[in-house]
């Protein structure tokens, strides 16, 4: 079990942490705003804003989904097996 | 140094593990740890008590009543590791989020909203308790102090709340599951420290100044209640289990 806790807490805060760096350079319009890190992304210039602004939102969405299903999917399965299985 | 003939005790090469003079695990529970972190952390506390136990054997030293880590390598290694990874951290931050660093204050102009810097919201929320302050009816309906009074002195009674801490006496327990009360105590603390933080930013916040106001006083009990709760529960794991047996060996009080 406690495996599985740190590789969850392994992914929330990983892709978090790229999730919040990507997000500063696309999705704060300035440090000083009370929307920073969730305001819209500009249009892409370059191929690599793209990509970043892509990236940002695999990161952010890698963090929720991995959470849940190292912490709650996979513990949960689990515990279904465990009470389905006979003996 | 008596004797080597006595000491068979392994500390590198093999499982090095040797069972507590005490408490010799059932084989269902060695089962139970045969993997993953589990076993490392058994190892590991399990080789530690062993080589401190060969360590007393052969020492002619007033017996230690504290089992504890060599500070070379295992303290070593470890703030190293703490070290570089938080030195890392702050590399990567400053170089991928850059501050950004904005206009120069003006000093001929008062800001419309004046706050302390963030560390002090909780005191600063305590300055706005007036709707706690009692209207007494011996008064006439008037106030005893007023609401600035009322706020400095809530203020003294929090921060003697927190002198008092260091001279109670809470026992050896280090860790929360081991003291769920108090950690329901530190948990309240700052649940109440965040939202008075809250509460004292209520121009900024986006809701009810008058339900931010109920929840500030009511979100940190719940968040204690739940603590103990969560700490009561996780008492039955194994790893509690465990380092009860570990932490036995303090001195009492």
């Amino acid at each position: 079990m406690a495996d599985e806790f740190i590789k969850g807490m392994a992914l929330f805060c990983g892709a978090g942490l790229a999730w919040m760096v990507l997000a500063g350079w696309y999705r704060t319009p300035s440090f000083e705003s009370p929307r920073q890190l969730i305001a819209a992304p500009p249009e892409p210039n370059t191929v690599f804003d793209a990509i970043g602004i892509f990236l940002n939102d695999v990161f952010f969405w890698t963090a929720i989904i991995g959470a849940l299903t190292f912490w709650v999917l996979i513990p949960g399965l689990r515990q279904l097996r465990d009470s389905t299985s006979p003996a | 140094m008596t004797d080597n003939d006595t000491q068979d005790v392994e500390t590198d090469g093999g499982t090095g593990i040797v069972a507590p003079d005490d408490e010799t695990p059932t084989w269902r529970e060695r089962k139970e740890r045969t993997e993953g972190l589990s076993r490392l952390t058994y190892e590991y506390f399990e080789r530690a008590r062993s080589e401190d136990e060969s360590l007393r054997r052969e020492s002619d030293y007033v017996e230690r009543d504290v089992l504890a880590f060599p500070t070379w390598p295992h303290e070593t290694v470890r703030n190293l590791a703490l070290t570089s990874f938080f030195v890392g951290m702050i590399i990567f931050l400053s170089a991928t989020l850059p501050p950004h660093i904005g206009d120069p204050a003006n000093p001929n102009s008062t800001p419309a909203i004046i706050l302390p810097d963030w560390y002090l919201y909780w005191s600063f929320g305590l300055l706005k308790l007036g709707p706690l302050n009692p209207e007494l009816a011996i008064l006439g309906g008037q106030k005893l102090m007023a609401d600035r009074t009322y706020g400095v002195l809530a203020n003294g009674i929090v921060v003697g709340a927190i002198a008092i801490v260091p001279f109670i006496n809470k026992g050896s327990a280090r860790r929360p599951v081991e003291q769920p009360f108090w950690a329901a105590v530190g948990v309240f603390g700052i649940g109440l420290a965040f939202t008075l933080s809250m509460l004292s930013v209520k121009n900024l916040m986006p809701m009810n100044v008058d339900l931010l106001f109920d929840l500030t006083f009511l979100v940190p009990p719940i968040m204690g209640i739940v603590t103990y709760a969560v700490l009561k529960t996780m008492r039955e794991g194994y790893m509690y289990d465990l380092n009860r047996r570990y932490y036995r060996l303090r001195p009492p009080k």
